[in-house]
């Protein structure tokens, strides 16, 4: 068997912090179903590159790329799990190398981040089904947005997991870290509109870049600003993983 | 490559955490087959070595080959091969005892009816039957070390490096694990071994490297350790006629003897020496000449313990002294 599928799926069976999961799964249906609809209802309507939408349906698309976020948490507290436990030294002392590792943790956030991001789409289904657009193009931004996205948070996730001295520390930092992303994101409001320091800190937010190039794909809904979009995110994401892995490299052992 | 020279040849490794000496130049070889025990006091750099040896962490200088494989070049080649029980604990939390042996036979890439086989008579040989279901998190330190010698065992190996494997077991599970590891070298395995519980180094190890302040100090067999470097013997010996003050006063010349004592109540004599064998003699001649008659005699063994500290206090010193210097 392919070591990549034997590590991810240690990590997948070993390191899955169950209740955490499901937490990430349940609240981003709070948005898809209470907050959306409750703003929604007020009548509130965006403009998606001339395309009109229904507040519930932009929330609900910005709330399935919220997992993304919290499925790149997850690598983080993989690799923490498995230091604390002692895991991680064992690990490389078996027949594997540190990059096979590393990146067995990030094919095993993609997992998470994708599988979740879909689950949590198909609970968003109702909301948004009208609005959808199923195009190739639009399917291809998806996969870009939900991959390129993963990649980001799971490399921003190892990378502060192996800064921070201990989980604890980790568990705050990141969730510190989830709220400023998540609030000066494209998720709840077009920052376009939000007060400039926002408008400039969006500007930097590779979640921005995620849910608006994921809302492209859905409502198929390009603007001219998509490509660049999907540049930036890319190399946030390359730029992130290369941090991740200088890191990773420098963990003490 | 060579796959007959030494299970592991070291020669000159030394590692440094900025101006810290960890290991300094340590040199050896292990013959494959062979139980190397490297003892040392806490700090010594005993898992600095096996770190090294494991290739989890790089020497700032030196050499090693294990296995044949060049240990600076040929790491990939090396961790397919080896075993390694760490001093911390390792192990998977969300998962059971058995779910853990088999995810971790699974990351080996040992074949799952394989899996199945090992796993049955590893939780066997080392009583695991009562926990085999019960999640890693929740077992006592004991049980947890258990399944991390326990699973090492699911694959295959040439050479397996324990760090102090025993730590937390109650005897008679370390005697069992012991023996164990005793019966899979009988079959090639190859163990570089360390320990505080040097009745066990002694137990197991075929030779013994003592390690201090990162240099090694000896290597040598447990018996020709305790002989070189243990302490002077005490033979002690009974008269069926209680005490006499004629045998206090001839032990004293008796050649060979550096010290005697009589314990007025029990009856006993002490005699400090470091040739019991024509001490004793001794003894018989003189209480044949005073009409005496020795009822009892034992010779006090010398510990790998008196030896093992003689010679980390005696490295100490010429430490010291090479400072003062």
């Amino acid at each position: 068997m392919n070591i990549y599928v034997r590590l991810v799926y240690r990590n997948l069976r070993a390191n899955l912090d169950k209740a955490s999961l499901f937490f990430e799964l349940v609240f981003p249906l709070f948005f898809i179903f209470v907050q959306g609809p409750a703003i929604g209802g007020t009548g509130l309507q965006l403009d998606l590159g001339g395309k009109i939408v229904g507040y519930a349906e932009y929330l609900a698309t910005g709330a399935v790329t919220l997992t993304v976020i919290n499925g790149g948490t997850n690598a983080g507290t993989q690799l923490w799990f498995d230091r604390k436990n002692g895991m991680f030294e064992q690990l490389l002392m078996g027949p594997f190398t540190r990059a096979q590792y590393i990146l067995s943790i990030i094919l095993a956030t993609l997992i998470i981040g994708v599988v979740g991001s879909l689950l949590v789409f198909a609970f968003a289904f109702p909301v948004v089904g009208a609005g959808i657009a199923f195009t190739l193009r639009g399917q291809l931004l998806i996969a870009a947005a939900l991959f390129l996205g993963t990649v980001f948070f799971g490399s921003f996730a190892i990378t502060l997991s192996v800064a921070l001295r201990s989980s604890e520390t980790f568990q705050v930092v990141s969730t510190f870290a989830f709220f400023i992303f998540l609030f000066t994101s494209s998720v709840f409001f077009p920052t376009g509109s939000a007060p400039l320091a926002i408008q400039i800190v969006s500007l930097g937010n590779p979640l921005t870049y995620t849910t608006d190039i994921f809302r492209a794909g859905i409502f198929d809904a390009l603007t001219p600003l998509v490509s660049l979009e999907l540049l930036v995110l890319g190399l946030e994401a390359v730029v992130m993983f290369v941090l991740a892995v200088v890191a990773f490299r420098r963990i003490r052992v | 490559m060579t796959e007959d020279g030494p299970a592991v040849l070291v020669d000159q490794l030394s590692r440094s955490f900025g101006d810290k000496v960890a290991v300094d130049r340590v040199s050896f070889a292990i013959d494959r087959g062979e139980v190397f025990g490297f003892l040392g006091p806490n700090g010594a750099g005993k898992t600095t070595t096996i770190k090294m040896l494991t290739t989890l962490l790089p020497p700032s200088s030196g050499k090693a080959t294990i296995l044949g494989h060049d240990l600076a070049t040929e790491g990939r080649s090396i961790r397919p091969r080896i075993g390694v029980v760490q001093q911390q604990d390792s192990f998977d939390q969300g998962l059971t005892v058995e779910t853990s042996m088999d995810i971790y036979g699974l990351i080996w890439d040992v074949p799952k009816a394989e899996r199945r086989r090992r796993i049955e008579e590893l939780i066997d040989r080392f009583g695991m039957q009562e926990f085999r279901k019960t999640p890693t998190i929740d077992l006592s330190a004991g049980q947890r070390r258990r399944l991390q010698v326990a699973r090492e065992f699911i694959h295959d190996m040439d050479l397996f490096f324990l760090d102090e494997p025993t730590v937390g077991l109650d005897p008679i599970v370390r005697r069992s694990v012991l023996d164990y590891l005793k019966e899979r070298v009988k079959g090639g395995l190859t163990i570089f071994f360390t320990t505080h519980v040097l009745e066990e180094a002694e137990y197991l190890c075929d030779r013994i490297a003592v390690i201090n302040q990162g240099r090694i100090v000896e290597i040598d067999t447990p018996e020709n350790l305790k002989r070189r470097f243990g302490s002077a013997k005490e033979v002690e010996f009974k008269l069926l006629q209680g005490t006499s003050k004629e045998m206090a006063a001839a032990l004293a010349t008796l050649d060979g003897v550096t010290h005697q004592a009589q314990d007025e109540g029990s009856g006993v004599y002490r005699v400090t020496t470091s040739s019991p064998e024509s001490v004793i003699p001794g003894i018989y001649r003189l209480a044949e000449r005073l009409n005496l008659t020795v009822s009892s005699i034992y010779i006090a063994e010398t510990t790998l313990e008196d030896a093992f500290i003689n010679l980390v206090t005696d490295a100490k010193h010429a430490e010291s002294n090479a400072g003062e210097a």
